[in-house]
C-alpha cells in the first residue's frame, strides 16, 4: 500500500511537471512581430519595390486590363488555344462579370503594393525611405482609382479588424495629389540612368495623369477639364522638360531595349529588372512569349495581336511602326528583318535568317496577317491571323527567364503629349524646351523625331491617335479611350457597349465579402 | 517436435485407457480429438465440449486438444465457443475427432484496441469496425490504407494515382473540411502520425507531384488488426485530432511459445489496366483523310503508349521470428519490397523491419517494458508525371498524344528522335523518360519504450516514450538535350532534403474493475504530449553540360546566376492533452461510455489556447433481456447511441500570429495574425444496431449518423491592403455529412468440406455545405487552352466541391462547333453534380473446399461525377493533323470541326459509378511438409482485375491535385499515373 501512494504521488508529480509547457510556437525561419528588431526599412522598401513589378509586368493581370479592353489588342481564341474559359474574350468585348480573374489578380495586387508601401512607414524609415515609399503607395492607389474608383486606404497596419476606409472619385484624387506633392522635395532627383528610383520627375508625371483626368474621375461618364487642372499639366510638364535631363530618344525602341537603363534618355521612372532573381521579375521575357507563334525564337505562345484598325493608324516612314532593330543582346538577324515593333507579313528565322513555316498546316508560310477575329476557327489561317507588336525587345544576352529590360511607367514623349493635350483642352501654352507652346507643335515635334510626316491641325481625335502611335502597348489605351469618350463605342470586332458599366470594373467578390465599406460597382451585381 | 511427442502421449494414454475401460467399464468410453480454426489450423482455446443430450462436457486446452468421458449410448458431440459456429459432430465408433470451427462475425469476447486502451467488443457503445488481417485485402501493398479498402462501411479509400508507393484519399463518413485536412488520424501501436512525411517535393513542375503516401514507410505485412473508430463517442478521446476518424493500427506481436519463423514471398507481375483508346496509325491516316489535311502523316507506325509502359515485376519478401513466454515475448520481422512501376524506370523498392517486445519484470511481474523499433528505408524512381505542368504536358500526355504515324527512335540510331517537324512544342515521350530522372531516398525510424507497472490488481500506470524520426533526400534532373523551352541547351538539376522528428509523450491510468456483481468500470485517465518538428532545404540550378555524369552530382558546374537555394524550419507545433474516459457496464445489459479531452495546441490563437471535447455513449444489449432469452434465433441485439464532439486542427503553425518571411535580401509580412483562432469542431450523432442471428450465421450492424462541422477553418483574403491578403479564420458556415451504414455478414454454407462466408458493407451518404457567405472556387482543370479555370465551387446549398460547369448540348451540324446552353460557356455555368459519392459499397466473399480457398473482394461508389480532364484538354479534335486524338471524336456524327475549341463543361464531366475486382485469391493449404515447415499455404492472388464503369478514362478511382489557394479538390482526372492489373504468386509457411 505504501509505494502504492508513492506510486500514485509520483504520477501526480510526473503530471504537473510535464504540463508546464506553455505552448507558444516558436519560430525558426520566419519572424514574428515581436523579433522585428532585425527587420530595417531598407528591406521593406526592396520588398514593395518589387510587389510593384509582379502587379505590372506580368501579361496577366494590370496589364491585361489595360490594353486588352481597349482597340489596341485583341486576344482571339485560336481554336483550343487561348480559349482560358472566355477570359481573353471577355475582356475584349466588354463582357466581364464579377469575378473576372485577372480584374479580381490586378484589384488584389495593387492594394499589395499599397500595404506594402505602408508598412515601410512603420519601421523608422530615412525621409527619402519614406518619400520612395509613398511615392508607390500614391502611384498604386492611382492606378485602382483609375480602373475601379473606389480605393481603399488602410492607415492602421496592426490591427486588422479596423476595416480600411474607402475613398473614392475625386476625394481619392486630391489625396493621392497631396501625398506627392507633400513628398516631391524629399525625393531624389530623377535622371534616365537612375529611373528605376522614385524621383521627384515620377512624381510629377503621375501628378500630371491625375490632374489630366481629374475631370473623368469627378465623372466617367461626362468629364469635363477645368482649366486649373490643365494648367497644372503643363506647369509641370515644362519643370520637366527645363530640367533639361530628357530628351526623345534617336531611335524609337532604345527606350525598352534590355540596356534601357543605359541608353535610353526619355525613362522618368521604371521597374528595376536586373537580369536575376534578385531584383525583377521573370514575366519581362512575357511580352516576347505572347505575341511569338511557336516556331518562332523564343517559341512563344502566339496570342496577344492587334487590330488591323489600330495598325492603319501609323504612316509607313513612323519609325514606331517598328523595322530591324540593332540593340546589344540581339540575333544575328542577318536578313535585318523586323524584330521590334509590329511583326507583320513573313517571319524570319533571326539567327539564320530562313523564312519560317507555320506549325499547323506545317507547310504553310509563317506570315502574320492584318485580317484578325475574336474567334478564329479557320485551321489553315488561325495560328497567324494578327499582326504582332513588340516594344521590349527580346533580351537574348541574358541566359535564363529573368531579362533586363527596365518596364517603362513615365517616359518624356508622354510629358510632352500630355502637355499638348492639356493646350488642347484649354490650358495657355508656354514654350518650353524646342517642342513649341501648342499642341500643334507639340506633336509635330514628336512626329519629325519618329520619322512621321506633320500634321496639319490635331483636334482631340487626333491626338487620341497620336497618343495611341506613341504609347501603344504601354496599357495607356484604356485610359485615353474613357477620357476621350470613345471606350463604350463599338471598334473592330467588337459591338457597342450596352449601358455604361463597363467604364469601371467591378470589385472582386471576395472583397465585398469582407470589406463592407466597399460597394459594388453601378450595374455589377 | 514436441507436440507431436505430446501428442503420441496422449494417443498412447487414451488407447490404454479405451483398452483398460473396456474390460472394466463397458458403459465408458473416451473420445479426444483437436478443435482448430479453420482459417489457419490453429488449436482453438476454451471451446466447450459436451455430449449431446447430457451435462458431461469438458473445455479444450490451449492448444486446442480435449479428451471427454462419454457413456457408450453417446453418439454426437456439440462443439461451441463463442464466435464460432456451433458444430454437431457424430462420434459413432470413433474415439478420436478432428474438428475445425469457422468463426462468424461478431466475436462479442474479443479484445478490441481503442484510443488509449482495450476493451471486449460486447462493451463498445462507439461505431467501431475492426479489420483484422486474415479480413484485409488480398495481394501486395504498399501503405496500411490499402488492405482496408472496401471493408468497412463508411470508409471510401480512393489511390490517387496508380503510382507505386501514390498517396491516397481517405474518407471516413465524408468530407468535412473545407481547408484543413480531411484524412483520419492514424496511429500506429499507440503513436499518433503527424499525417506529413519527410519525402521532398521536386523543383519544377515537370517532377511529379504526388506527394506519395505518408503511410508507406508500414510493412503492410506486419499488420495485425486495424480498427476504424467513426463516430465521436469513440473518436472524441482523440478530441482536437478526431474530427476525421481514427484509425488505429496493431502490429503483429510476439505469442508465448518456442520460436517460430513466418515466411512469406511472393513475386507477380503488373500490366497496365486500361489503355485510353486512342487512334492506331489506320485510323490516323483515315482521319488526316476526313479532314482533307495534307500533312501530318510520317509514314511510320508506332504506338508511343505501349513504349512508355511495361510489364513491371514485383516482389515482396518476409520473414518474421517471434516466440517467447510469460514473462518476455519478442517479434522480430524483415520485409522487401521491390515494385516495378507500369511506366518504363519508376519503381519503389522498400527495407523494413519492425521489432516488438514486451517484457514482464520483478518477482510480482508487475513492471511491464515494451519496447518497439521500426525502421524502413524506401528509395523510389519517380516518373516524370504531374499534374502541374504546362501546354507542353506530361510523360502520359506526350505518350498518348503522340502522332502514330512519326517513329519514335530517330533511324540510323536509338535515341528518342527529337523532330522538329512535329512542331517546337512537341516532346517525344521516350526523351522524357530517357532524359528525365527523378529519385528520391526516405529513411523512417519510429522507437517506442513503454513501461508500465500494475500497482494493484486493478490499477495500471502505464508511460510511453516515442520518437519518429524521417529523413528525406530528393535529387532530380533533366538533360539539356530534351526540347522543354528553357530547359533545351541548359539542362536543370535539383537535390531537396527534408527532416520530420516528431515525440511522443503519453501518461496513462487504467483501472478496470468488477465493482459489484452487476457494475464492471473500465476507466482510463491520462496526459500526453506531442511535439511536430519538420525543416528543410533544398537547391537547384541550371547550365550543365553532357560529360557522363549526373547534373546533382556536379552542381558546382552550373551558373552563378541559374542558382536558387532556399531552407525554411517550421514553427514548432506542441499539443498538450488531458483526457479520461470511463465505461460502465450494468449487467452486461446497459453500458454507458463517456471520454473527455482537453487539448492545448500551439496553433490556436493566443485567446483560445485549450479545447474540450466531451462524448457520451449509451448501449442497451437488448438480447439479454428476458424477452429476447429463448429467441434462438437472436444471439445478439445491442443498440447504441453515442454523440460527441472532436477537433480538426490541420491548419499550418503560425497561422495565428503575425508572421514575416524573409526572400533575397528583403523581407515581407506574410500572415496577419488571429488571436480568436481555434480548432473546427465536428459534432456528431450516431444511432446503432449490432445483431448476430441464426447461432451468429448472420451478423452485422446498422448506422445512422449525423456529422456537422462547425468554425469552419479558412484562409480567407482580408480586406485589402493586406499582406498577401490572407487571415485563418473560423467562418460562420457548417458542413453536414449525413447517412446511413450497413454491415452484413453472413455464413452462407457450412459443412465439413465446404464453407462460404459473404460480406457486404453499404453506406449512403449525403454532403451540404450551410451557412456560408460568398463563393470559394477550386477544381483547377489544366491543359492546352485550360489557364486559370476552376470547375468546382464551396458554396452554401450545396455540396462540398460542387461542379460548376458550362452545359454542353452537342455539335453544330452545320459549323461543326459546340454548343452550350446559354451560348458562352465561360459565363453561363449551372451546378451539374458533385464528386463525392453518395453510395459506398465493399462485397467479400470466401468460399472454401477442403484444402481450396476462393476469396474476392470488391468495392465501388456511385452517385458522383468525375471530370475527365484527360480527354477534355489533351486528346481533342484540334490535335490533327499534328497529334492523336481521342477514338471516340472519329466516326460520329455530327462531325466536329478543328477548330472546336475545347471548353471546360459537362462534355467531359462523367458519372463516376463503378464496381472493382479489387482481388481475387486462389489458395492451397498444403499444410505440414515434412517435419520443419508447417502451415505451407500457395496462393495466386489478382489485384485490380477488372472494373465495371461507364467511366472512359482510365481509372474511375483517380484524385489528381487541382487544389486553389489551399481548397482541395476531388474527383479530377488529369493525365495521372495509369493504375494497374497484378497477378501474384505467393507462398507462406512458418518454421
Amino acid at each position: 500500500m505504501k509505494h502504492n501512494k508513492i506510486l500514485v504521488s509520483f504520477f501526480i508529480v510526473a503530471l504537473v511537471f510535464f504540463s508546464c509547457t506553455k505552448l507558444d510556437e516558436r519560430f525558426r525561419s520566419e519572424l514574428q512581430q515581436g523579433n522585428t528588431a532585425s527587420v530595417t526599412a531598407a528591406q521593406l522598401l526592396t520588398s514593395a519595390y518589387q510587389s510593384i513589378q509582379g502587379t505590372f509586368q506580368g501579361n496577366g493581370n494590370l496589364i491585361s486590363s489595360a490594353q486588352v479592353t481597349s482597340d489596341e489588342t485583341i486576344v482571339p481564341t485560336r481554336a483550343g488555344d487561348w480559349d482560358d474559359n472566355g477570359l481573353w474574350r471577355q475582356l475584349f468585348l466588354h463582357s466581364w462579370n464579377a469575378d473576372h480573374s485577372y480584374l479580381s489578380g490586378a484589384y488584389s495586387s495593387l492594394l499589395g503594393t499599397q500595404f506594402a508601401a505602408s508598412n515601410v512607414l512603420q519601421f523608422s524609415p530615412s525621409p527619402q525611405q519614406a518619400a520612395e515609399a509613398r511615392f508607390l503607395r500614391a502611384l498604386s492607389m492611382y492606378w485602382v482609382l483609375d480602373g475601379w474608383d473606389q480605393v481603399p486606404y488602410r492607415e492602421n497596419l496592426t490591427d486588422y479588424k479596423i476595416l480600411p476606409k474607402t475613398l473614392k472619385g475625386t476625394a481619392a484624387a486630391d489625396f493621392i495629389i497631396s501625398e506627392l506633392t507633400a513628398i516631391m522635395s524629399t525625393l531624389p532627383d530623377g535622371s534616365p540612368t537612375s529611373a528605376y528610383v522614385a524621383n521627384k520627375d515620377g512624381a510629377r508625371a503621375l501628378l500630371m495623369r491625375i490632374y489630366l483626368n481629374k475631370g473623368v474621375y469627378a465623372s466617367r461618364t461626362a468629364p469635363t477639364f477645368n482649366a486649373a487642372d490643365m494648367n497644372q499639366v503643363i506647369t509641370l510638364a515644362d519643370q520637366i522638360i527645363n530640367s533639361n535631363k530628357y530628351a526623345l530618344n534617336d531611335n524609337f525602341f532604345d527606350a525598352f531595349a534590355p540596356d534601357n537603363d543605359v541608353k535610353s534618355k526619355e525613362n522618368i521612372f521604371t521597374l528595376l529588372n536586373t537580369g536575376t532573381s534578385a531584383r525583377g521579375t521573370d514575366a519581362m521575357r512575357g511580352f516576347q512569349y505572347m505575341v511569338n507563334h511557336y516556331n518562332m525564337n523564343p517559341g512563344g505562345w502566339n496570342g496577344w495581336s492587334t487590330l488591323s484598325n489600330f495598325y492603319a493608324k501609323f504612316e509607313a516612314t513612323d519609325q514606331r511602326i517598328g523595322g530591324y532593330y540593332n540593340y546589344a543582346g540581339a540575333l544575328p538577324n542577318p536578313g535585318h528583318n523586323t524584330n521590334a515593333g509590329f511583326l507583320i507579313g513573313q517571319q524570319y528565322d533571326l539567327t539564320t535568317g530562313t523564312a519560317l513555316k507555320a506549325r499547323n498546316p506545317a507547310t504553310a508560310p509563317l506570315a502574320f496577317t492584318p485580317a484578325v477575329k475574336i474567334r478564329e476557327t479557320d485551321p489553315n489561317t488561325l495560328e497567324m491571323a494578327g499582326i504582332r507588336a513588340v516594344k521590349y525587345v527580346f533580351d537574348y544576352g541574358t541566359t535564363g527567364d529573368f531579362k533586363k529590360n527596365d518596364y517603362v511607367m513615365f517616359r518624356f514623349a508622354d510629358v510632352l503629349l500630355m502637355k499638348a493635350e492639356a493646350i488642347l483642352r484649354g490650358g495657355t501654352g508656354t514654350a518650353a524646351g524646342t517642342y513649341g507652346n501648342t499642341a500643334l507643335a507639340i506633336v509635330n515635334s514628336i512626329r519629325a523625331k519618329r520619322g512621321a510626316t506633320a500634321l496639319a491641325s490635331v483636334d482631340l481625335n487626333a491626338m487620341l491617335d497620336e497618343r495611341g502611335r506613341e504609347m501603344y502597348w504601354e496599357s495607356s489605351r484604356r485610359q485615353d479611350l474613357i477620357r476621350f469618350g470613345k471606350y463604350l463605342q463599338a471598334w473592330q470586332e467588337k459591338p457597342a457597349d450596352a449601358g455604361t458599366k463597363n467604364l469601371l470594373f467591378p470589385i472582386p467578390s471576395n472583397q465585398l465579402a469582407v470589406n463592407p465599406n466597399l460597394t459594388q460597382n453601378p450595374g455589377y451585381n | 517436435m514436441l507436440m507431436s511427442c505430446k501428442n503420441l502421449l496422449k494417443t498412447a494414454a487414451v488407447i490404454i485407457l479405451l483398452s483398460v475401460s473396456q474390460l472394466i467399464i463397458a458403459q465408458e468410453r473416451v473420445v479426444s480429438g483437436r478443435v482448430t480454426d479453420s482459417k489457419d489450423t490453429s488449436g482453438v482455446p476454451g471451446v466447450t465440449i459436451t455430449a449431446k443430450g447430457t451435462k458431461t462436457g469438458t473445455a479444450t486446452k490451449n492448444d486446442g486438444t480435449f479428451t471427454l468421458s462419454v457413456g457408450s449410448n453417446v453418439t454426437t458431440l456439440v462443439i461451441s465457443s463463442v464466435g464460432y459456429a456451433t458444430q454437431e459432430v457424430s462420434i459413432g465408433g470413433k474415439t478420436s475427432i478432428e474438428v475445425s470451427l469457422v468463426a462468424t462475425g461478431g466475436n462479442l469476447n474479443e479484445v478490441v484496441v481503442t484510443g488509449y486502451g482495450t476493451a471486449r467488443r460486447k462493451d463498445l457503445t462507439g461505431a467501431t469496425a475492426t479489420v483484422r488481417e486474415k479480413d484485409f485485402n488480398k495481394g501486395v501493398y504498399t501503405s496500411p490504407d490499402q488492405l482496408i479498402q472496401g471493408k468497412a462501411a463508411g470508409v471510401l479509400v480512393i489511390n490517387n494515382t496508380g503510382q507505386p508507393g501514390g498517396s491516397s484519399t481517405i474518407r471516413i463518413r465524408g468530407s468535412s473540411s473545407i481547408r484543413s485536412g480531411n484524412q483520419p488520424l492514424f496511429v500506429v501501436d499507440g503513436v499518433p502520425l503527424s499525417g506529413g512525411s519527410a519525402r521532398p517535393g521536386g523543383s519544377g513542375a515537370d517532377y511529379g507531384n504526388d506527394g506519395g503516401n505518408p503511410l508507406a514507410f508500414i510493412n503492410p505485412t506486419d499488420i495485425a488488426s486495424m480498427e476504424i473508430l467513426k463516430d465521436a463517442s469513440a473518436t472524441a478521446i482523440y478530441g482536437s485530432r478526431g474530427a476525421n476518424g481514427v484509425i488505429l493500427i496493431s502490429t503483429k506481436k510476439g505469442k508465448s511459445g518456442v520460436p517460430t519463423v513466418d515466411v512469406s514471398a511472393s513475386v507477380g507481375v503488373s500490366n497496365v489496366l486500361k489503355k485510353l483508346e486512342v487512334l492506331d496509325p489506320g485510323e490516323f491516316r483515315q482521319a488526316l483523310k476526313d479532314y482533307s489535311q495534307t500533312s501530318g502523316d510520317y509514314g511510320g507506325n508506332v504506338d508511343a503508349f505501349d513504349a512508355i509502359t511495361r510489364s513491371a515485376f514485383t516482389q515482396n519478401y518476409n520473414v518474421a521470428v517471434g516466440g517467447g513466454n510469460e514473462n518476455a515475448r519478442y517479434r522480430i520481422s524483415a520485409g522487401y519490397l521491390n515494385q516495378q512501376g507500369v511506366i518504363e524506370n519508376s519503381r519503389l523498392n522498400k527495407l523494413s523491419t519492425n521489432i516488438t517486445s514486451s517484457f514482464k519484470f520483478l518477482e510480482s511481474k508487475k513492471l511491464g517494458l515494451d519496447i518497439n523499433l521500426l525502421v524502413t528505408q524506401s528509395d523510389e524512381k519517380i516518373a516524370p508525371i504531374s499534374a502541374f505542368v504546362g501546354f507542353t504536358g506530361n510523360l502520359i500526355s506526350q505518350a498518348l498524344q503522340w502522332n502514330p504515324t512519326h517513329p519514335l527512335i530517330k533511324p540510323g540510331t536509338d535515341s528518342a528522335w527529337i523532330d522538329p517537324a512535329v512542331g517546337a512544342t512537341t516532346i517525344n515521350p521516350l526523351a522524357t523518360l530517357n532524359y528525365f530522372d527523378d529519385k528520391a531516398k526516405v529513411n523512417t525510424i519510429i522507437a517506442t519504450i513503454t513501461p508500465s507497472y500494475q500497482i494493484t490488481k486493478d490499477l495500471k500506470y502505464q508511460f510511453s516514450y516515442s520518437i519518429n524520426r524521417q529523413v528525406g533526400v530528393r535529387r532530380g534532373q533533366l538533360n539539356k538535350i530534351i526540347n522543354v523551352t528553357g530547359i533545351e541547351g541548359r539542362g536543370a538539376a535539383f537535390i531537396n532534403n527534408q527532416e520530420q522528428t516528431n515525440t511522443q509523450l503519453t501518461n496513462t491510468l487504467n483501472y478496470n474493475k468488477q465493482l459489484s456483481s452487476k457494475f464492471n468500470l473500465n476507466a482510463v485517465a491520462g496526459h500526453e504530449w506531442l511535439t511536430f518538428d519538420t525543416k528543410g532545404n533544398g537547391m537547384n540550378a541550371q547550365d550543365f553540360a553532357n560529360v557522363g555524369l549526373d547534373y546533382y552530382d556536379i552542381m558546382q558546374y552550373s551558373t552563378q546566376t541559374s542558382r536558387n537555394i532556399y531552407s525554411f524550419a517550421n514553427p514548432t507545433t506542441e499539443l498538450q492533452s488531458f483526457f479520461a474516459r470511463a465505461i460502465v457496464n450494468y449487467n452486461d445489459r446497459f453500458l454507458v461510455t463517456g471520454t473527455i479531452r482537453a487539448d492545448g495546441s500551439t496553433r490556436f490563437g493566443e485567446n483560445n489556447k485549450y479545447g474540450y471535447f466531451p462524448s457520451l455513449g449509451v448501449a442497451w444489449n437488448i438480447s439479454r433481456e428476458d424477452f429476447l432469452a429463448n429467441a434462438n434465433a437472436v444471439s445478439n441485439l445491442k443498440l447504441r447511441l453515442g454523440w460527441g464532439q472532436t477537433g480538426n486542427q490541420e491548419f499550418p503553425s503560425g497561422a495565428s500570429l503575425d508572421r514575416f518571411g524573409l526572400g533575397q535580401q528583403s523581407i515581407s509580412q506574410t500572415n496577419y495574425g488571429n488571436p480568436d483562432l481555434k480548432w473546427e469542431t465536428t459534432t456528431t450523432a450516431n444511432v446503432g444496431v449490432d445483431f448476430s442471428l441464426f447461432k451468429d450465421r448472420l451478423t452485422g450492424s446498422v448506422d445512422y449518423f449525423n456529422k456537422k462541422t462547425t468554425d469552419v477553418l479558412f484562409e480567407q483574403t482580408i480586406a485589402q491592403p493586406a499582406p498577401s491578403g490572407k487571415i485563418w479564420v473560423n467562418l460562420d458556415g457548417e458542413v453536414v455529412n449525413t447517412g446511413v451504414e450497413i454491415m452484413i455478414t453472413g455464413n452462407v454454407m457450412r459443412s465439413k468440406d465446404i464453407n462460404w462466408n459473404l460480406s457486404t458493407n453499404v453506406s449512403f451518404m449525403d454532403n451540404t455545405v450551410n451557412g456560408l457567405t460568398g463563393f470559394y472556387e477550386t477544381g483547377a482543370l489544366r491543359g492546352q487552352g485550360f489557364s486559370n479555370v476552376f470547375g468546382q465551387r464551396v458554396i452554401a446549398g450545396q455540396p462540398l466541391n460542387v461542379w460548376y460547369l458550362g452545359k454542353f448540348e452537342g455539335i453544330d451540324k452545320t459549323t461543326g462547333q459546340s454548343i452550350y446552353t446559354g451560348g458562352d460557356p465561360s459565363v453561363n455555368k449551372f451546378y451539374v453534380g458533385s464528386p463525392n459519392p453518395k453510395t459506398l459499397l465493399g462485397i467479400s466473399t470466401d468460399f472454401s473446399y477442403k484444402k481450396l480457398t476462393a476469396t474476392i473482394n470488391m468495392n465501388g461508389a456511385f452517385g458522383h461525377y468525375l471530370f475527365n480532364n484527360t480527354a477534355a484538354s489533351v486528346l481533342g479534335i484540334g490535335n490533327l493533323p499534328n497529334r492523336n486524338i481521342a477514338k471516340s471524336l472519329i466516326g460520329v456524327e455530327p462531325k466536329e470541326a478543328l477548330s472546336n475549341a475545347p471548353a471546360p463543361s459537362t462534355r467531359n464531366l462523367e458519372k463516376g459509378n463503378y464496381l472493382k475486382m479489387t482481388n481475387a485469391t486462389i489458395s492451397y493449404r498444403v499444410g505440414n511438409v515434412g517435419k520443419s515447415i508447417k502451415n505451407l499455404n500457395i496462393s495466386l492472388t489478382g489485384q485490380n482485375l477488372f472494373v465495371i464503369t461507364n467511366y472512359t478514362g482510365f481509372d474511375p478511382e483517380v484524385n489528381t491535385d487541382g487544389a486553389n489557394g489551399g481548397i482541395p479538390s476531388f474527383g479530377i482526372e488529369y493525365i495521372p499515373y495509369p493504375s494497374a492489373r497484378t497477378i501474384h504468386l505467393g507462398i507462406t509457411f512458418s518454421l
